[in-house]
């Protein structure tokens, strides 16, 4: 398989603008030699071959993938990313890259770590007893999934765009964050053409299936030869090779999940297992979408006679034309998943929020939903019980993010004087004055408009983080918006009748769309007031979740306050869970 | 609190609940009167629940107590439940393993988990060992700490699981207890038992298993550590001081963050498996002439979630007359829903604690809660004054009354609770 990567010139490492590969073993306390890609020999040859015992093809696969990533992510928010840990620092550009440690220590392990300010991959032997598809006591290397380095380097571009989303808001919160790295792992799938064929030619164009029937149609008496098994479907597993060493005898995670019901949202807590949920519910919506697009050509087909049930008649053709359709709708929905970033709340993330915030970003960009795309987010949302609060039906017009107009404000407010070229062109130091001056201005009308902003005017506004939105939609017109984030903040005890007991932060905040004239479109908020109802209802859904945390924590009952609220989400530790 | 020159005399038709102050542990003896007893005979019949203490939470009462036990119950236990396998919980088993040894003893009652004709189970212990003895490994040298305290608690409790599993004698007999074991005939008349835990869902398996880095695994194949897997040959190793590894190498303190962060792990999984163990813990729901007693061992979050999703605990709870609070009164061993479900000023409470070695043991705002729903019928073994016992640190809760609550006494080593039946 051929992996195309921005082109930019490396150090050995590799090491690049965003991203280091440091190859330093923990566990055995040594470093490993640094592949130089640019070095000819290696160039002429598109790379290192595939070879799990060569060091250097690791560092250069878990380089590539992690750099189509962060390429996936800069293309559908049209802008440069700039990670959090470096989101204010003066340092210099080369400080602030991410450094990947591919075999960082010997456990089952991977994760994306904002103190380390990297990602690490572990290494482990493969189960004795079960290893699947591995040699048993094989060693497995974490940093030769795509899957899992999609994933975390997912984390670090979430985190780069909300890093308060791993505040443990609410049982949501980080299954959002979850779900949201398994949708690019997975959504990347439909991007590798060779293999996107493959499965469409054996599974008759029902790429949506869970497994895939056997290439050979089975003895009489069971499967006598591999050819006759039928398969699970990679397309929509997450982590097989990981799943397998595990003794799980399955991918780490699937996109299809379980069955929809709308009961699971109300007791599934643990991250993973929430977060599938919302994966599946975009993959409902994605495959359903990519059924009604695809109805057309399967219908010609079955009027031609083709026969659709058996994979070996697929029409080479046809099955071209089906993969074109898949992956563009596949494109098509990472990018509407991506873009929703910019529509989310700054804090305290609900999977409503996260679905009224891809019904809005999508309708912005895309006035008129010609492939039914945001239809069938609805309707796959619905179906699993994912109800977005104050909003009164599952229409489009009712899930958009309120205007001002509905707001029943007089008149829109505005923000004028923002300037945005210093970003492209100017030196730093021009950069630097800009960002203040805006600061200053976004700073200024949000005081002077905090009631229709929904802050409050007794705290502190901090304004986080703005920048500019240029997106061409399908017919070529350009959009511009101006994105902003508003943080406010209150010390609240840990318990309501323990005055002065211990205390946790509670934020809230408010993510501003303004149009190209500066005027308000979207105000998105999470209110922090003592007398906003919404405040008093995030508040107690938020001690209800810390009650959880606490109550799940094996160290809990031996450390003195554990600051549940204040302390992010330790990725470490949701990951041990596999 | 001065102590009363008599005790309250044990009459046919009084429950006692008997809670020594044994350090950081349990030991409960419960006695329930007998009806038909002639002259000469014994009027109650003795059900102990655990007899252990923390390495670290010792205040030297162990012999005295069990002496007690012996002449209280003239050397006759009809029930033995040893709750879960942690020291402070059956180390007394093995220190007092003589004195136990002249007992008759009926059945011993243990969780499902220490059967080791059970597959699950035995495979669960295996593993279970092998960690606790690799972390103990670890942290032997390393300084005290909250971590190495669980471990302690973890470790050398072989030969009183030993000892309980062989039935404690010639005469017992034990017995395997599983999440919805429904006992309506025990070896006390009148006695019937529900068994709320430990369950045995494939849900709950999984939490029981600790979430082990490879790392740890291979330190504790035999005990012995050896080197980690080396990935790859020798000619990829990189010679730090190479010209070409000069923008690679971290700076020392860089690397050893590195070490430190991504070796977290043996303090994890130390908590992890202390947690797994108190959720092994056998949950005792006791009837006896319309009084409920809930004995929860060290259950914790875990455990517990099993049976208020799949028993009826808006039934039980309302009826329970006395409840042992679990786990010494930390923060995640008695769930909100159960202190709410309970009937406010319905029952009494009893929790076994001491603020060493955790400070953050017993959790003021669970004590609180649990104040306010018995109307201040809760007592703390730590209100016992002993020479050189640990006493309840100054700003915890409920503070020690001048008077005890009504149907308490307090005796040399104990509290009582009397309850009329």
């Amino acid at each position: 398989m051929m992996c195309q990567v921005p082109y930019e010139n490396l150090r050995p490492g590799p090491a690049g603008k965003y991203l280091a590969v440091i190859d330093y073993d923990t566990s055995n306390k040594v470093y490993y030699w640094p592949v130089d890609l640019d070095h000819p020999a290696i160039l002429l040859g598109s790379g290192l071959d595939p070879s799990e015992s060569d060091p250097q093809f690791h560092q250069q696969m878990v380089y590539a993938i992690a750099s189509q990533t962060i390429d996936r992510f800069e293309q559908a928010l049209g802008r440069k990313i700039r990670w959090s840990f470096n989101r204010w620092s003066s340092r210099d550009e080369a400080d602030g890259v991410l450094r990947i440690y591919p075999h960082a220590m010997q456990e089952a392990n991977a994760y994306y770590s904002r103190e380390l300010r990297a990602l690490v991959f572990g290494y482990f032997p493969a189960s004795e007893m079960d290893p699947g598809d591995n040699l048993p006591g094989q060693t497995v290397f974490t940093c030769l999934s795509h899957d899992i380095i999609a994933h975390e380097t997912t984390h670090a571009l979430v985190d780069s765009q909300r890093d308060f989303f791993t505040e443990p808001t609410s049982a949501d919160a980080p299954a959002f964050h979850e779900a949201f790295a398994d949708l690019v792992a997975l959504f990347q799938h439909f991007s590798f053409k060779e293999a996107l064929l493959e499965m469409i030619k054996r599974t008759g164009g029902k790429i949506y299936r869970s497994s895939v029937e056997a290439e050979a149609a089975q003895s009489p008496d069971g499967p006598a030869i591999s050819a006759e098994l039928t398969t699970d479907n990679p397309m929509v597993g997450l982590a097989k090779q990981f799943g397998d060493a595990m003794g799980m005898r399955k991918a780490l995670r699937s996109a299809l999940g379980t069955p929809p019901n709308s009961r699971d949202l109300d007791h599934v807590t643990e991250p993973h297992v929430r977060g599938s949920i919302l994966v599946a519910a975009v993959f409902d919506a994605f495959f359903s979408a990519y059924v009604r697009r695809t109805s057309d050509l399967m219908r010609i087909a079955r009027s031609a006679r083709l026969a659709l049930d058996t994979a070996d008649d697929l029409h080479p053709d046809l099955a071209n034309r089906l993969a074109g359709i898949a992956a563009a709708t596949a494109e098509h929905f990472l990018n509407i998943c991506i873009r929703a970033l910019d529509y989310c709340p700054p804090v305290d993330i609900l999977f409503g929020d996260f679905l009224r915030a891809m019904i809005t970003a999508d309708s912005d960009l895309i006035p008129d939903d010609e492939h039914g795309y945001r239809a069938a987010l609805i309707e796959a949302f619905r179906r699993r019980g994912i109800v977005p609060e104050w909003v009164t039906s599952y229409s489009e017009e009712s899930l958009l993010w309120n205007s001002p107009e509905q707001d029943g404000l007089d008149s829109v407010p505005l923000c004028t004087g923002l300037q945005f070229e210093a970003f492209q062109s100017g030196t730093r130091k021009d950069r630097r004055e800009q960002m203040q001056k805006n600061a200053v201005l976004l700073h200024e009308f949000a005081t002077r408009h905090a009631d229709a902003l929904r802050l409050s005017s007794s705290e502190k506004i901090h304004a986080r983080t703005f920048h500019e939105v240029h997106r061409v939609g399908p017919d070529g017109q350009l959009t511009f918006n101006v994105v902003a984030e508003f943080m406010q903040q209150r010390e609240i005890p840990r318990f309501p009748h323990l005055r002065h007991g211990p205390k946790f932060t509670f934020r809230g905040g408010t993510t501003v769309i303004l149009g190209p004239d500066g005027g308000l479109r979207y105000a998105v908020r999470k209110p922090v007031a003592a007398d906003s109802e919404s405040a008093v209802k995030r508040l107690a859904r938020q001690r209800e979740y810390h009650d959880y945390l606490e109550a799940n924590l094996s160290f809990a009952p031996y450390v003195e306050d554990i600051q549940t609220g204040s302390q992010g989400m330790n990725f470490n530790m949701v990951h041990r869970g596999y | 609190m001065p102590i009363p020159k008599k005790s309250k005399e044990l009459d046919a038709k009084t429950i006692r609940v008997r809670m020594y102050r044994i350090g950081f542990g349990d030991c409960f003896l419960v006695s329930f009167p007998l009806s038909q007893s002639k002259k000469g005979d014994d009027t109650h019949a003795h059900v102990l629940i655990d007899c252990g203490v923390h390495p670290s939470g010792r205040i030297g009462t162990m012999e005295a107590v069990v002496d007690n036990i012996a002449e209280v119950t003239d050397r006759k236990l009809s029930i033995v439940i040893a709750s879960h396998a942690h020291a402070d919980h059956i180390s007394g088993f093995d220190t007092c393993a003589a004195k136990f040894a002249q007992f008759d003893v009926g059945e011993v009652w243990l969780p499902w988990t220490w059967n080791l004709k059970d597959k699950e189970a035995a495979k669960l212990q295996k593993k279970h060992t092998a960690l606790a003895a690799a972390l103990s490994q670890h942290l032997a040298a390393a300084p005290t700490s909250k971590a190495k305290s669980a471990i302690e608690n973890l470790t050398g409790n072989a030969h009183a699981v030993a000892l309980l599993n062989d039935g404690l004698g010639m005469s017992g007999k034990a017995k395997y207890l599983t999440a919805g074991d429904d006992l309506e005939k025990t070896p006390i008349p009148n006695l019937s038992a529900r068994i709320l835990g430990p369950p045995r869902s494939v849900e709950f398996l999984g939490k029981m298993d600790p979430p082990a880095s490879q790392h740890y695994l291979r330190l504790a194949e035999g005990g012995v550590t050896e080197p980690p897997i080396q990935p790859f040959q020798k000619r990829w190793l990189a010679n730090r001081e190479a010209e070409e590894m000069a923008a690679i190498v971290l700076k020392s303190e860089e690397e050893k963050e590195l070490e430190t962060t991504l070796g977290s792990s043996v303090e994890d999984l130390a908590f992890s498996l202390d947690n797994a163990k108190n959720n092994e813990s056998v949950v005792a729901l006791f009837a006896f002439r319309g009084q409920y007693l809930l004995f929860p061992g060290d259950a914790q979050y875990g455990n517990w979630t099993w049976w208020l999703d799949h028993e009826s605990p808006e039934e039980i709870l309302p009826r329970v007359t006395f409840f042992k609070v679990s786990h010494h009164g930390s923060v995640n061993a008695t769930p909100k829903r159960v202190v709410e479900g309970m009937s406010a000023g319905k029952f009494a409470a009893m929790v076994s604690t001491q603020s060493s070695p955790w400070s953050s043991i017993p959790r003021v705002p669970l004590m609180e809660a649990l104040d306010e729903k018995t109307k201040q019928r809760i007592v703390r073994s730590d209100w016992l004054e002993i020479d050189g016992a640990p006493k309840p640190s100054p700003e915890t809760a409920p503070a020690k009354p001048q008077k005890l609550p009504k149907g308490f006494q307090q005796g040399r080593l104990w509290f009582d609770y009397l309850i009329p039946c």
